[in-house]
């Protein structure tokens, strides 16, 4: 075609835009129906379960019951008990959230500071770690640590040393494993700010004639301070929502968290639902506040420690500590991850429990029973579905939601906001219980849609908050071109944001699909015997001493929770 | 008829953004949106794009009405016949440039041949034609600019929009890029707006500049006639360096203006101010004449002063000349050195006077640039 012909083309009559009789009215509407409706879903999910608590702390019997109002619920929160056991679950966090930011802090200090040489193999180690199942942690932790097990066994039978004993069904135990468990998030809230800090601020400590030592203190430090205080409140949470490992552990020694409590109290008779509710709303008050504060101090901090520019400061020489620094990483690699997962296998592949390997009868019956049980393999494809097709679900809510408050910003999303991170602050056996509460009141009594509800809600911040990061990155002028070029809102979502936002959608379901599929705390409460998970089924096992099946399933679980870890690690972020 | 805005009012909360804003664009001419940053200029044109609602007035885009306020009529930007061009240039990572380019076709379900054909010319106007299938992200800045030209040329739109197209090029690029998109904006024959805070762009592409600042329009004209006969301080002060002093004006005649300058010198200049009082007065730095004061007397539009401050820019040289409070810039090839006794005149048909109001914040010396 001739040159001319072309240049009539561009200048002849105008293209008519398209679909010229779908006129803005419609388009607006559907916007403000996505919108309401994304309100509309979002309340029902994350109110249900607490104005349901709320009812329920009122209330003299458990939900469906005939039951009168009182306020007893309230008054027995002050009871001794309770505050005893207020008083030892705040000793926990407080002292688990101390140690595992310290633990975190100088691994991500050795990691993005200093010429530690083990770097990418200390990040490796804590990565896996962080997916490590928390329940199945404390689980390998009882085989270890329990009065008949493997370390204490060892102790006497091989080394014949009878006065030391290892008792893991402790305060002592609860914590240690909890830091073990909850140091990788320490790590990953304090990795950022410390890789990105300045680092001409410590040069120009350096240049004023400090030396390393008094730079740390006087410098970096304080500049850290925002995130230290940052990490400290995000473990202290994760602390006092702990359920598994309290419940695996405190349980069969008689200690009681908040969290352990509050399932006691709902599962075993005469059931107190009512001071259930009560003690998880008190709960989800200290985990929320914490949350709120820890949240207006990621907000505060570092105006000036962040700078776009990449000088990297000439990491510090370790010198002979490297040696140290070696030793005790490797030592949470073991203890973190590798002899917790040794142990599973070991007792996985045993006939009856011995704790010297060499005496012991293996076996793959373990393997087999999983195979020839109805009800475990039926639990397995409950976790499937519900993981699979329920993180489906959460990624679709969390994109709606992280769409319109970042950019449809339609009156009310401020609330939406607050609705959707909510959840952060709430243990996941209270919101478990707030559906426990409300569901028998609605038609979803008994299936998977109950599991598939909660866990959308419980997890319902991660989605938004990796899609929302992704959302706010992507110039506000990609779609606006788009909708210049004629493509309207839905078209231009379709064929340009998500497109965009893929990389974040994928990460998000696998984070989705991960917590979904080993969560614990929040089924613990509301599943039944037709939607048992593979979680649940895991620690029947175990309670009902049946160490073998229930390591030979943790193990199962572990390598397809790790094996997608690594999935989504080398996925290709291509666009 | 081109771009029609009638009495444009937008707000952000209870700030006005665009205050009573009226202007038409004929078919086929450039119209440039200039002023400071927040004046209003932008959000004029993303009133225009659809993509802000304004809260009163009337927009048409080729004789159809996109907004207007008293009758509820708001179209979507996916339904006006627009082009744009956005600062970042908005290019999408994950399409080709020939993706990019054809999107508008695409969405308008043309066939297949057309769209091959008008991407293909698209391309080629803007001397990209070769670059066709590449990733939009092995583009330079340059280049991404010209594939967002492209995108918004190629469905022939009525109006087309530039959004600060050439501030994130460098120096050269902007220049050879500033003549291509006259050169292409007279071949496609569009009516055009180009929102810029650059006065050397709008001096150089507009048929028409609007000088913009706190919401309003200052001043509407060809680019001559904003440069050489600015309305008010503002738009002097806007476009092109300018030096102002302040007088009282004696005698406001048409063309004939008295006044007398804070150190007794008498002014002939001419202006816009009909009444006697005080004002400012208005001269361009390349009008201004510096020589040595040699002592002779006093005379009209001679003022003393002393050169603070000597610059040398290459092509000549940018004098700060202090007379009585007044900072005076002057350009000038001859050489005078600092601390020097001077004289600085101009001629009277290059001083304007204009009232006291709009007076621009006074330079400090050596805080020009």
């Amino acid at each position: 075609m001739a040159a001319s012909d072309h240049t009539l083309e561009l200048t002849g009559p105008t293209l008519a835009p398209p679909a010229r009789m779908v006129r803005h009215r419609s388009s607006d509407a559907l916007i403000r129906v996505i919108f309401v409706g994304t309100f509309a879903v979002t309340a029902f999910l994350i109110v249900t379960p607490l104005a349901s608590l709320l009812y329920g702390s009122f209330r003299t019997g458990g939900p469906g019951t005939s039951a009168a109002y009182t306020t007893q619920n309230w008054q027995d929160l002050g009871s001794r008990g309770i505050i005893n056991t207020l008083l030892t679950t705040c000793l926990i966090s407080v002292l688990t959230s101390l140690f595992s930011s310290i633990c975190g802090g100088a691994m991500a200090w050795l990691t993005y500071r200093t010429d530690f040489r083990y770097k990418r193999l200390l990040v490796a180690a804590i990565g896996l770690s962080f997916f490590f199942p928390g329940f199945i942690l404390a689980m390998a932790w009882v085989i270890l640590g329990s009065p008949g097990g493997i370390f204490n066994s060892i102790l006497s039978d091989v080394l014949h040393i009878d006065n030391v004993q290892f008792d893991i069904y402790s305060v002592t135990g609860i914590i240690w494993i909890q830091v073990l468990h909850i140091t990788p998030f320490a790590f990953f809230t304090l990795r950022g700010p410390l890789s990105s800090m300045d680092s001409s601020l410590e040069e120009a400590a350096y240049a004023s004639g400090a030396n390393p030592w008094q730079v740390a203190c006087r410098v970096t430090l304080p500049l850290m301070i925002f995130p230290v205080l940052s990490s400290l409140l995000l473990c202290f949470v994760l602390s006092m929502e702990q359920f598994a490992i309290p419940a695996l552990v405190g349980i069969p020694g008689h200690v009681n968290t908040l969290a352990t409590e509050l399932y006691l109290l709902t599962s075993f008779s005469p059931p107190n639902t009512g001071l259930a509710a009560t003690v998880g709303l008190a709960m989800s008050a200290v985990t929320g506040l914490s949350i709120f504060a820890q949240r207006r101090v990621v907000h505060r901090r570092n105006a000036p420690t962040v700078s776009g520019r990449g000088y990297r400061l000439r990491p510090l020489n370790l010198g002979h500590w490297r040696v140290t620094a070696s030793v005790l990483c490797l030592l949470y690699a073991l203890l973190s991850f590798i002899i917790p997962a040794i142990a599973l296998v070991y007792t996985s592949a045993i006939k009856y429990f011995v704790a010297n390997p060499f005496e012991a009868a293996y076996t793959w019956r373990n393997y087999q029973q999983i195979w020839e049980s109805p009800g475990t393999i039926r639990a397995f494809w409950n976790t499937l579905i519900v993981a699979g097709g329920g993180a489906v679900l959460g990624l679709i809510l969390g994109t709606l939601i992280a769409y319109s408050t970042h950019r449809l910003k339609r009156r009310g999303y401020r609330a939406l906001d607050i609705l959707a991170s909510l959840p952060f602050g709430i243990p996941g056996i209270v919101i478990g219980l707030g559906f426990l509460w409300s569901y028998v009141y609605l038609p979803i009594y008994g299936t998977l849609w109950v599991l598939v509800f909660c866990y959308v809600a419980r997890f319902l911040p991660y989605a938004t908050e990796t899609i929302g990061a992704q959302v706010v990155q992507l110039d506000r002028a990609l779609e606006e071109a788009a909708w210049i070029s004629g493509a309207n809102r839905i078209a231009s979502f379709r064929r340009i944001m998500l497109p965009l936002l893929r990389p974040a959608l994928q990460s998000g379901y696998f984070l989705l699909f991960i917590a979904y599929f080993r969560e614990i705390a929040a089924a613990a409460l509301i599943y039944t015997s037709s939607t048992q998970v593979l979680s649940i089924s895991i620690w029947a096992f175990f309670e009902n001493a049946n160490w073998g099946v229930a390591s030979a399933l943790s193990i199962i679980t572990s390598v397809i929770t790790v094996a997608l870890m690594v999935a989504v690690m080398r996925a290709p972020l291509r666009l | 008829m081109g771009i029609k805005v009638q009495n444009l009012v937008k707000r952000f909360g209870d700030r006005t953004i665009i205050d009573h804003v009226s202007f038409e664009i004929a078919h086929g001419e450039l119209v440039s949106l200039l002023g400071p940053s927040g004046c209003g200029k932008t959000t004029t044109l993303r009133c225009i794009a659809g993509l802000e609602t304004p809260e009163e007035g009337h927009i048409e885009i080729d004789g159809e009405i996109v907004f207007d306020a008293a009758r509820g009529i708001m179209v979507e930007p996916y339904h006006r016949s627009i082009g744009m061009v956005f600062q970042s240039y908005a290019i999408w990572p994950h399409l080709s440039v020939f993706q990019n380019v054809a999107f508008p076709l695409h969405v308008r379900h043309r066939p297949r041949a057309e769209v091959e054909s008008r991407v293909t010319r698209a391309l080629e106007m803007v001397g990209l034609a070769s670059f066709r299938d590449r990733s939009s992200q092995q583009l330079s800045g340059g280049q991404q600019q010209r594939v967002a030209v492209a995108r918004a040329i190629v469905h022939s739109p009525a109006a087309l929009l530039f959004d600060e197209p050439l501030s994130n090029l460098d120096a050269k690029l902007r220049d050879r890029t500033r003549a291509e998109i006259r050169r292409l904006q007279r071949d496609l024959h569009v009516a055009t707006v180009y929102v810029t805070h650059d006065q050397g762009e709008a001096l150089s592409l507009s048929d028409r500049i609007l000088v913009m600042g706190e919401g309003r329009i200052h001043q509407a004209g060809t680019p001559q006639e904003i440069y050489g006969d600015p309305q008010d301080a503002f738009v002097a002060d806007v476009v092109g360096a300018a030096n102002f002093f302040d007088v009282e004006i004696q005698r406001a005649d048409a063309d004939d203006f008295r006044c007398v300058a804070l150190d007794g010198t008498s002014i002939h200049a001419h202006g816009r101010v009909a009444v006697p009082g005080p004002g400012r007065v208005m001269v361009r730095p390349d009008r201004l004449v510096i020589e040595v004061d040699t002592g002779n007397g006093t005379a009209p539009n001679r003022l003393r002063g002393t050169v603070l401050q000597r610059l040398f820019l290459g092509g000549h040289f940018e004098y700060a000349v202090a007379v009585g409070p007044t900072l005076l810039r002057v350009f000038s090839p001859v050489q005078i050195e600092e601390e020097t006794r001077v004289v600085v005149s101009f001629a009277a048909q290059d001083g304007i006077v204009l009232g006291a109001e709009h007076a621009p914040a006074e330079a400090e010396p050596g805080a020009w640039a």
